[in-house]
């Protein structure tokens, strides 16, 4: 009998998968990344608009609530007092913290890759006349689908960070929301020169680049805006890891 | 084995543990007394490594909690406060703490069956009653056969059957040569399992003794047919004789002399007595002695 990580990481799968929240957060997030990509593909049509880029079009509601999925699993252990149970099993705190990270990264991707698939597949079938179909063989259409259900991943990683990090749900939500939603916003108000150097960097647009066919003029590369965001969800874990070691549970 | 030395813990500026050292030692049940606010609470969490002592160190079994291996087979705990998710059964809780350690789940279904939990075992535990989460709280405190039992309140909440439980399988554990560490601030409850006893006030170490120590002698009721004679026969130095007025002030309470010295003066002049009764002081007025001294001295400095 001793602490390993495999024992570990099936701890932690055993929580997320013994709470009715975690179903029910995750199949939002599913349902909104579906839902929202049909109705887009069913109703909008433009110049530049691929089918692709409108089937993941509610990616960004999704991206909400697998963060908060994340966040929930993290935090609700603070909330309910359960990380002093946690931590007495693994007083070393950060495998719990890999862990947990782990679970709800691979949970999140396993989903909603399925959901982009499934929002892609959906959305073919109801597409408008307007846009054109593509097939999965087309150019960038398996690494845009790939990449939502990688970047949806991440998020779910980051959630659980912030939970880590700042012990309160609505904390977490408040801080995840903000940077995942308000930012770029913000960003627009910046004078045009300035804007558009950091508007590709921002978490979100960072992420999106991958699962977007048809990048915009300030968009980064798609490989490279994941691995963008993929440090901001590194610096938020080193942030958790650090306050984990330092303070009291 | 816990050994505490030295500790001290600030929160701000506000100390609320004051270098304090005591040792838990195997096979036997030590008593972890104090009044509100004592520290008790938080010298636990500090031994289980929730807390980091802001100076001194805390052993389990002769090492740092958090270096073992298998944590939960050296010590199993029981906080004060909930450390279990409301939305979980307990069966999925305590599931969760035993794969980490690659405990069986023969051996979740045992320590539910030794909480007398299995009827509730899937309910979800926010609609546990208090003696039902005490119950569970325990369970978990067992789930990895620990060499090291320590738990903070454990009666707190418990039916009458639950206390007996909980008394019987503390002394258990103890006869098994494990380490019981338990805190109260009932000396009543405790005197009644514990062998040893640690009584803080203030955070700081007031008493490191056993309950025999504890009880002292206090004095001897006397009932006497001629008060006034046998006051007049044993009053002197170090004697003080007072009538308590009850019994139409037949009845009197002398300290400095025995029972039986009382008894052999009154014989030789032929005093009738009524009733000799040594009265120990009561664990819990010999507590509240012991902790109202601290406090005072707290408040002198
Ligand atoms: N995290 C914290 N931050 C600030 N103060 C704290 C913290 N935890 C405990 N305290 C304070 O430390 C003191 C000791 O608390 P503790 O809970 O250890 O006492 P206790 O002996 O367990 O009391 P009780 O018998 O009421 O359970 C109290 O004054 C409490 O307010
Ligand atoms: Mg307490």
């Amino acid at each position: 009998m001793k602490i390993t990580p495999g024992g570990v990481v099936a701890a932690e799968w055993t929580k997320f998968s013994s709470l009715r929240s975690t179903w029910i957060t995750t199949g939002v997030s599913a349902f909104l990344l579906i839902a929202f990509g049909m109705i887009a593909s069913a109703s909008f049509s433009g110049p530049g608009m691929s089918a692709v880029d409108l089937a993941l079009s509610g990616s960004t509601l999704a991206a909400l609530a697998v963060g908060v999925l994340g966040v929930l699993l993290a935090a609700g252990e603070y909330t309910t007092g359960m990380i002093r149970a946690t931590f007495a099993a693994v007083p070393r705190r950060l495998p719990v913290l890999w862990s947990k990270s782990l679970v709800a990264g691979a949970a999140a991707v396993v989903v909603m890759t399925a959901g982009a698939f499934a929002a892609f597949a959906g959305g073919a079938a109801v597409l408008n006349d307007g846009v054109s179909g593509v097939g999965l063989g087309d150019g960038g259409v398996l690494r845009a689908l790939l990449g939502a259900g990688l970047y949806l991943g991440l998020v779910a990683v980051l959630g659980v960070a912030l939970g880590m990090l700042v012990r309160s749900s609505a904390g977490a939500i408040a801080i995840l929301a903000g940077g995942l939603l308000i930012v770029p916003g913000l960003a627009g108000l910046l004078p045009r020169s300035i804007a558009d150097a950091i508007t590709p960097y921002l978490p979100s647009n960072a992420g999106s680049a991958v699962m977007t066919l048809t990048p915009g003029e300030h968009m980064l590369a798609p490989w490279t805006g994941l691995a963008v965001f993929a440090g901001y969800v590194a610096i938020t874990l080193a942030a958790a890891a650090y306050r984990l070691k330092r303070s009291d549970a | 084995m816990i050994e505490v030395r030295e500790v001290t813990k600030r929160y701000g500026d506000k100390t609320v543990v004051d270098r304090l050292s005591f040792t838990a030692r195997p096979g036997q049940v030590t008593g972890f007394l104090g009044p509100n606010g004592a520290g008790k609470s938080t010298t636990m969490r500090m031994i289980v490594g929730l807390d980091a002592p802001t100076s001194g160190d805390v052993l389990v079994n002769g090492k740092v909690y958090a270096t073992s291996t298998a944590p939960l087979q050296e010590l199993g705990v029981l906080l004060e406060a909930k450390a279990v998710h409301p939305g979980r059964s307990a069966v999925a809780h305590l599931l969760a703490m035993a794969r980490t350690h690659g405990i069986p789940r023969s051996r979740v279904d045992e320590v539910l069956h030794l909480a007398g939990l299995e009827q509730v075992a899937h309910k979800r535990v926010g609609a546990f009653s208090l003696g039902m989460g005490q119950r569970l709280g325990i369970a978990a405190a067992l789930l990895g056969d620990p060499a090291v039992v320590m738990l903070d309140e454990p009666v707190n909440g418990l039916d009458p059957e639950g206390v007996l439980w909980v008394r019987n399988l503390l002394a258990g554990l103890a006869a098994e040569g494990r380490t019981v560490l338990l805190s109260s601030h009932l000396m009543s409850e405790v005197s009644l399992i514990a062998d040893h006893l640690v009584i803080v006030g203030r955070g700081r170490l007031l008493a490191d003794t056993t309950v025999a120590d504890l009880v002292t002698a206090e004095g001897v009721r006397v009932v006497t047919a001629a008060p006034d004679d046998l006051r007049a026969l044993i009053g002197g130095a170090g004697v003080t004789v007072t009538s308590t007025g009850a019994l139409a002030g037949e009845e009197l309470f002398v300290t400095g002399l025995s029972a039986r010295e009382i008894g052999l003066a009154a014989a030789t002049r032929g005093i009738p007595l009524f009733e000799l009764t040594p009265q120990n002081a009561s664990l819990e007025e010999a507590f509240m002695d012991l902790t109202r001294d601290a406090v005072e001295y707290e408040a002198a400095r």
